[in-house]
């Protein structure tokens, strides 16, 4: 899995590149458009991650000479701007990027936009999802933990439903509050936190060993921790 | 020439002589032709008058004789003009008496009896092409009937009539010189208020929005636009000064993440620590860097909301469902306050789910920051004409009615003391009122003692105003 980064600013390349590398991915970065269609066009890249005001050859000249060659059509390209104007998302997503973040975003926002991406093709919704001892019934929407029913609220069973579909992925509160109440905006953290602490009481609170963590100051992550794990 | 063409004094100038060249010549036309046909009536009369004289002369006793012997004493009765010509003929056409010194030919009209009229007197033309005129009478000389026939050249006339002519063409010039001059000299002077206005306004600078254009001794024509030009410009003050205060605002609001940011960071880079200390500090770096970034989205939002960038994208939706969502999303954290959510109501609303629902969340969010606990808060819809009105009431520590109504501006907090340790960036209540402002609707607040409630009306499908409509 080889990501490849373009962007020139010192400081954002530098921690993308480690972030990403961390993450598990691969990571070529270039620190100019040019340099970033050279590295794309000698192959082995599955996916770009493009920041639009480059110097010289910016990310709109990039994506439209990725496009254009049959080689590397087929990457998806992760915009990345510091303009959220709609004129400039429709842009690049005329020209053929796949997806687009706003500076600043969370850097878990990108892994999980990254990850989105490159699971594109047939996505199979799983039926039965297992996280330890949790069993999760995604069509008749029951829950059950250790043998034990677990009674939850339709906003509960869609946010477990959204943290075990993405096991092991830390989700931001942006995120979770876009995938799960359709709000689109920037909103009080404090509500998702209140609303995972509630799935918590049912799904953690009486079991020993707890599959919803907190990343403090990124998200939350439902996963089997080894013991003593954050 | 472009600049000529524009110009409006020129522009009138042009009319104005061209409006007073027609006139005068209209006019010099007019006396013209009236001049002209007063003088040949006064003509046709004398012409009759000679006709006549010739014939009680003839009426005389020995007018025969006289005739032969001395014709040139009927041509002395024409004054003696040698343009004066009379001819005499017998019934069988025969000329008894022709006096024609320069020999002219003329035509002989039908003779009308023994008083002729105007109708009766025929044209001619002269053998150097002067007009001539000539009439012919009955009259009896010695008892046999002769025809008496008058003719007269009118060599002078034509010569008159042309210097006369002249002296309208040159009248009309005239008149259309000077109202050249004297309309460029008006216009110039009249829009002399014009240039002051200009002279005025080219002094405006971004320092100096608070002067107006002086309207002082303007004529009421520029007074209109004068009023237009001061109220832009108090617009404009308005804008900036807000700009300004904002700018002031951020910068306040900014500080105070910046410099935990700072302080936090330096004072644990001071000493070695453990890795657990680093680990809390980058948390809460984060924390703060969570609430610059909401800052900065939320400013930008307003300043394009402002500048009418933001287009809200409008649906009919369900009232009730809307506030339900709502209610569903912060249900956790009212439950941890002990808060109940209630919606009420019913009707439907023309709004953007996005921009409405980001309106509603924020009025809730702070709704249930100031509740009492144990209270509940109330998200309550009605339809009436005109308005879709949603509401959201709490009950919680009382509001002086002196901060009602800067509640919506940015950064402005009732409670000074309470700062934004609870999160809030002081932006949550002026996003509504941008919000609301794309709609084309209103947000507003009263306060019934312990009860606070937030309104938002949204106008309903006929009323909608906006960029969209």
């Amino acid at each position: 899995m080889t990501i490849l980064v373009i962007e020139d600013e010192p400081k954002t390349g530098d921690y993308l590149q480690r972030g990403l590398a961390e993450s598990g991915f691969g990571v070529q970065l270039a620190r100019n458009g040019r340099d970033g269609l050279a590295i794309a066009r000698e192959g082995g890249v599955e996916l770009v991650v493009l920041d639009v005001m480059l110097p010289g050859m910016d990310g709109w000249q990039v994506l439209e000479a990725l496009r254009a060659s049959p080689a590397t059509e087929q990457i998806p390209v992760l915009f990345l701007t510091a303009r959220d104007e709609v004129h400039d998302r429709v842009r690049g997503l005329e020209l053929g990027a796949d997806d687009y973040l706003v500076k600043p975003f969370a850097f878990v926002e990108l892994v999980a936009r990254i990850r989105t991406l490159l699971r594109r093709g047939p996505v199979r919704e799983e039926e039965l999802i297992h996280i330890g001892d949790l069993e999760i019934d995604v069509i008749r929407r029951r829950v059950r933990r250790a043998g034990t029913a677990i009674v939850l609220t339709a906003q509960e069973f869609a946010l477990l439903h959204l943290l075990a579909r993405r096991q092991g992925q830390v989700l931001s509160r942006a995120l979770i509050a876009s995938q799960v109440w359709d709000m689109n905006f920037d909103s009080d953290t404090n509500v998702i936190d209140a609303a995972v602490r509630r799935l918590r009481r049912k799904i953690d609170d009486p079991f020993p060993q707890k599959l919803i963590h907190t990343r403090r100051g990124m998200g939350y992550v439902c996963e089997v921790q080894a013991a003593g794990g954050a | 020439m472009i600049r000529l063409r524009r110009s409006l004094a020129a522009r009138v100038t042009a009319m104005f002589v061209l409006i007073v060249a027609l006139a005068a010549s209209g006019l010099g036309t007019y006396l013209y032709a009236h001049f002209v046909s007063e003088i040949e009536r006064r003509d046709d009369t004398a012409l009759l008058g000679k006709l006549r004289q010739i014939q009680l002369l003839l009426g005389r006793p020995g007018a025969a004789e006289l005739l032969r012997s001395q014709p040139d004493l009927f041509r002395d009765t024409m004054s003696g003009q040698e343009n004066s010509l009379v001819r005499f003929l017998a019934p069988d056409g025969t000329v008894l008496a022709d006096i024609n010194a320069s020999g002219e030919r003329y035509p002989v009209p039908p003779s009308a009896g023994p008083s002729p009229g105007r109708a009766a007197i025929a044209g001619w033309t002269g053998s150097r092409g002067d007009r001539g005129r000539v009439v012919a009478g009955s009259a009896r000389l010695d008892g046999s009937p002769v025809t008496v026939v008058v003719a007269r050249l009118y060599a002078e006339r034509a010569a008159m009539f042309a210097a006369y002519r002249r002296h309208i063409a040159w009248a009309v010039a005239l008149s259309a010189l000077a109202a050249a001059v004297c309309s460029a000299l008006m216009l110039h002077r009249g829009l002399r208020s014009l240039r002051t206005v200009a002279s005025h306004a080219a002094l405006v600078r971004p320092g100096t929005l608070a002067q107006r254009l002086d309207a002082g001794d303007a004529p009421s024509e520029l007074l209109p636009l004068i009023d237009a030009l001061n109220a832009m410009l108090e617009r404009l003050q308005a804008g900036y000064e807000r700009l300004s205060g904002f700018s002031a605002d951020l910068a306040h609001e900014f500080r105070t993440p910046v410099a935990n940011l700072l302080g936090q960071s330096q004072v644990m880079l001071a000493q070695p620590r453990g890795a657990d200390e680093y680990e809390a500090l980058l948390a809460s770096n984060i924390e703060e860097l969570e609430r610059l970034a909401r800052m900065i989205e939320s400013m930008l939002f307003l300043a394009r909301a402002e500048q009418d960038e933001v287009l809200p994208a409008r649906q009919e939706l369900d009232a009730p469902a809307e506030l339900a969502k709502i209610a569903d999303f912060y249900e956790g954290m009212a439950e941890e306050r002990s808060l109940r959510l209630a919606c009420t109501g019913g009707g439907t609303v023309l709004a953007d789910p996005l921009l409405l629902r980001r309106a509603l969340a924020n009025l809730v969010s702070n709704a249930m920051r100031h509740a009492d606990e144990g209270s509940i808060v109330t998200l309550h819809a009605q339809a009436s004409a005109g308005a879709t009105v949603l509401s959201v009431e709490n009950t919680g520590a009382p509001i002086a009615p002196e901060h009602l109504p800067h509640l919506f501006e940015r950064f402005y907090r009732a409670d000074t003391a309470r700062g934004n340790a609870d999160g809030s960036t002081g932006l949550g209540l002026a996003i509504v009122r941008a919000i609301m402002d794309v709609h084309g609707g209103s947000a507003g607040v009263e306060v019934a003692g312990a009860c606070i409630r937030f309104t938002l009306a949204f106008p309903t499908a006929g009323t909608v105003r906006g960029p969209d409509h």
